[in-house]
């Protein structure tokens, strides 16, 4: 952010800006956001309430809220834009006195859906809040969800999810679901899915489309079914003759494109997505190889790819990117 | 990240005075005068006249060696330096300890003895200044390289470079960084800390790798470009942040560049 990067320019300007595209991206942000739209409690949010609410979500380490950060850079060294601001605040995330206890309330007003086993998905039967314009993918005329994205509103105290027998999952069921990867989302996966969700960013799995009826080409599978097998797009190993030498290093380190990525923004409609950013990208165990990102680069046709690295909870992203350098005078 | 000019007007001098005018001159200069560089260990030592010494000087080849004598301002050459010197630029003979020239085949034997990742590191340097960037030592950043767009002086290192080594080839000389997400994270982190790019060359051997290494098999490797960056979903939420990559306007200086 503009703060945070300015530390060279004259500080009342330098604030101005802060302050002023802080409050633009409130706007953007609460369009797609689900904690942000039970007025009784946000309409009087100034920037405190929203960093309040950014902390709550992710469990009060204020590190992660976007909004964070301002004023850490002081000590004359860190002046780069990627100060990710991590041990130098580390005392603020931990408590010894006690675990911290969740100030998350359970929403009056619930989405609700019901868990259809065979799909691995949710089909959703009452829908409230904006969210649901960036969330679930349209299939004769009903919104399914994910597991994942079950489990972001789940936390929220957003949505009530249901068996077929109309029996209601509890959380634990849910985080059960995540095991295996047996529904096409790993732990990390979805740790991943939260933080960029969080930030209002709309996510949906890699290369399944939002609607049926979208004339949009990006997207190869057609119904839900077949997709959540096709996601899994692994490394073969006729992609490249070149890379023999070193698949088994490759099969071990298998990667696979995850979630395609949109910015946020709050005029998105699912019938009319546009490309994704980027095509968020895990690897099994090392960071990709040369090798790696060319196929990978092939196989994603020209949207840009960032790598993920979960560990112990901290999600960072990396992109990869083919450069060249320009012949200088 | 944009480049980072030292003070006002060094962007300008930088146009007027460009890096390839520069070391084609010295390239004239160094074969006017024949000169000769003395192998030695790691290094080779390369005395210059005034005119040279300021050329070599402006070309950032080389650092000096502070000694008594008047009449020659003494360089220590890298090897990559003084390879691309004698190998590319064909301005600058080595000899041994023994004042006996050396050939091309045996420097490169030499120095790959002394440095097995050698002829990886020179495809890569020479890959850089090519395109007349200006490569030195990034040691002090725990890279292998920093790659300014000019003169130190003028401009503060955009890339800080590491030379990997395809691992298809399996073979002796790879320089075995970024394996590791531990590895990206220390490097990426150190890199936004000095405010550099951190840029990978990735040097293919195309199956020229394994047996004797030589000159001709060392033309046939190829380069792989690419940066790698961390990046801050808290900061590029909207359009501009993912297009443009974070432009950086900080002014603070780097410690200990000339």
């Amino acid at each position: 952010m503009a703060t945070e990067r300015d530390i060279s320019g004259p500080v009342p300007s330098g604030l101005d800006i802060g302050l002023r595209s802080v409050s633009e991206e409130r706007k953007v942000a609460s369009e797609n956001d689900p904690r942000l739209t039970d007025s009784s409690s946000r309409s009087a949010g100034g920037l405190v309430g929203d960093t309040m609410s950014y902390s709550l979500l992710m469990e009060g380490a204020k590190r992660e809220i976007y909004l964070g950060g301002e004023g850490e850079e002081s000590d004359g060294e860190r002046y780069s834009e990627d100060s990710d601001d991590e041990d130098e605040d580390e005392d603020e995330e931990y408590s010894y006195a006690s675990v911290p206890v969740s100030k998350l309330q359970p929403r009056k007003v619930l989405s609700k859906g019901r868990w259809i086993k065979e799909m691995g998905m949710a089909e959703i039967e009452v829908q409230k809040g904006p969210i649901w314009r960036t969330t679930g993918i349209v299939r004769f005329g009903k919104i399914y969800s994910s597991i994942e994205e079950v489990l972001f509103l789940a936390e929220l105290g957003a949505f009530h999810l249901t068996d077929d027998t109309g029996v209601s999952i509890s959380m634990e069921e849910m985080y059960m679901k995540f095991s295996d990867e047996k529904n096409g989302c790993s732990w990390e996966h979805f740790q991943a899915y939260k933080q960029l969700k969080a930030l209002g960013y709309i996510v949906r799995r890699h290369g399944i489309p939002w609607s049926l009826k979208s004339g949009n080409s990006n997207s190869e599978s057609i119904s839900p079914q077949s997709s959540l097998e096709e996601n899994k797009v692994v490394l073969k190993s006729e992609d490249n003759i070149s890379i023999v030498g070193m698949f088994s290093r490759m099969h071990i380190n298998e990667v696979r494109p995850i979630f395609d990525v949109y910015l946020p923004n709050s005029k998105f409609r699912k019938s009319s997505p546009g490309d994704p950013s980027f095509v968020l990208c895990f690897t099994r165990v090392y960071p990709p190889s040369k090798a790696t990102l060319e196929v990978l680069e092939r196989q994603c046709g020209g949207v840009p790819l960032k790598f993920c690295h979960v560990e112990q909870g901290r999600v960072s992203f990396f992109s990869f990117d083919k450069v060249e350098l320009p012949v200088l005078p | 990240m944009g480049p980072r000019w030292k003070g006002k007007g060094s962007e300008a001098k930088a146009l007027g005075d460009p890096m390839s005018k520069i070391v084609s001159q010295l390239q004239s200069s160094l074969s006017q005068s024949e000169a000769q560089g003395l192998l030695c260990g790691c290094s080779v030592l390369l005395g210059a006249k005034a005119q040279e010494a300021d050329l070599l000087n402006r070309s950032c080849f080389g650092v000096t060696i502070t000694t008594a004598e008047k009449d020659r301002q003494w360089f220590q050459l890298s090897m990559e330096e003084a390879f691309y010197l004698h190998y590319s630029l064909k301005c600058l003979k080595i000899v041994d300890e023994d004042r006996r020239l050396m050939n091309d085949e045996e420097l490169l034997l030499y120095m790959k003895s002394k440095k097995e990742t050698f002829p990886d590191f020179y495809k890569a340097y020479s890959h850089l200044r090519m395109k007349n960037w200006v490569v030195m030592s990034g040691v002090r950043y725990g890279v292998d390289f920093v790659a300014y767009r000019h003169h130190p002086a003028l401009v503060h290192s955009e890339f800080a470079v590491l030379v990997l080594s395809s691992e298809e080839e399996g073979c002796g000389g790879a320089n075995a960084r970024l394996r590791t997400w531990s590895d990206i994270h220390c490097t990426t982190r150190l890199c936004s800390g000095v405010v550099k790019t951190l840029l990978v060359l990735n040097v293919s051997r195309n199956g020229h790798g394994d047996g004797a290494i030589s000159l001709s098999r060392t033309e046939k490797y190829t380069i792989y470009e690419y940066t790698i960056k961390r990046w801050l979903p808290e900061r590029c939420r909207e359009d501009h942040g993912l297009v443009k990559s974070e432009s950086s306007s900080c002014t603070i200086a780097e410690d200990g560049t000339k």
